[in-house]
């Protein structure tokens, strides 16, 4: 997929899931929660076969295999964090008869966040490229 | 992931260290905020200000950072693209201010604001990035 492709259709889910939030937090809709992140399982859903299409193609390539898979393997990481953490914040939001803790919900929000600083700023060091 | 880092500087204008700055900022205010939901700190109405504080100085850093990259490309002659990459710099750090300005005020107090017009420059930044995702190559 070009870029463009892949920003626009970034860009569309996103939206879509914003308008989705904005009308459930006003109670224009009362829909379940797991149905407003909708776009969202859709997203992560096609970013898992798009990035499970780029480690079987860095496992043909032969030249730089091994880091190329240790970062799709990463990536792959990274997205199923992201999915348990939405799944969370629905369960959070849906059943209040739970209580379920905030600190319990948002943990795999840290570990992202704090994985992405530390790979970043590798990336800001390595590169000097501001 | 979907993008790489040079992909998104280019898509979305930011620098890697605005990423970063903005990435660290996020961390922070995530904790903050699980401190505060589960009511061990910050108890009062007016705790949500403290827990929204590392994404403000964030985009104080941020405008920092900006007012440098404008002063140093205006030292080097790059007039043109200085003044493009400033006004994009600011239009993007005030739509994300104005947002979580008024996130904060509605959740710290009663607010007649409805959450339509909360997001509506989360909206506004949106069609701008549109328009940037048109001009990737």
């Amino acid at each position: 997929m070009a870029v463009l492709h892949r920003a626009l259709f970034t860009w569309f889910n996103l939206l879509i899931f914003l308008i989705l939030l904005v009308l459930r937090l006003d109670h224009r809709i009362q829909w379940n929660w797991f149905i407003v992140f909708i776009p969202m399982w859709l997203y992560d859903n096609i970013l898992l076969v798009y990035i499970a299409f780029h480690m079987i193609l860095s496992c043909k390539n032969t030249h730089e295999r091994a880091v190329s898979i240790r970062r799709t393997v990463w990536y792959m990481i990274a997205v199923l964090i992201k999915l348990s953490a939405q799944i969370l914040v629905c369960l959070k939001l849906e059943t209040l008869q739970w209580t379920l803790p905030a600190k319990a919900v948002l943990a795999p929000f840290w570990a992202l966040f704090a994985a992405f600083s530390v790979d970043v700023f590798l990336n800001l060091v390595r590169y000097s490229r501001y | 992931m979907i993008f790489s880092l040079n992909e998104l500087v280019s898509w979305l204008g930011l620098t890697v260290f605005e990423i970063w700055i903005n990435l660290v900022s996020l961390t922070i205010f995530t904790i903050l905020l699980a401190l505060k939901l589960d009511e061990i700190y910050f108890v009062e109405s007016s705790g949500w200000w403290i827990v929204f504080s590392p994404l403000f100085i964030a985009d104080a850093l941020n405008t920092y950072f900006c007012a440098i990259i404008f002063i140093r490309m205006h030292m080097e002659g790059m007039m043109k693209v200085g003044i493009l990459r400033t006004l994009w710099s600011m239009v993007t750090l005030l739509l994300l201010f104005v947002f979580k300005y008024l996130l904060c005020k509605k959740l710290a107090g009663p607010s007649n604001l409805d959450y339509s017009e909360v997001l509506s420059p989360v909206f506004i930044l949106l069609q701008l990035i549109a328009i940037r995702a048109c001009q990737l190559h």
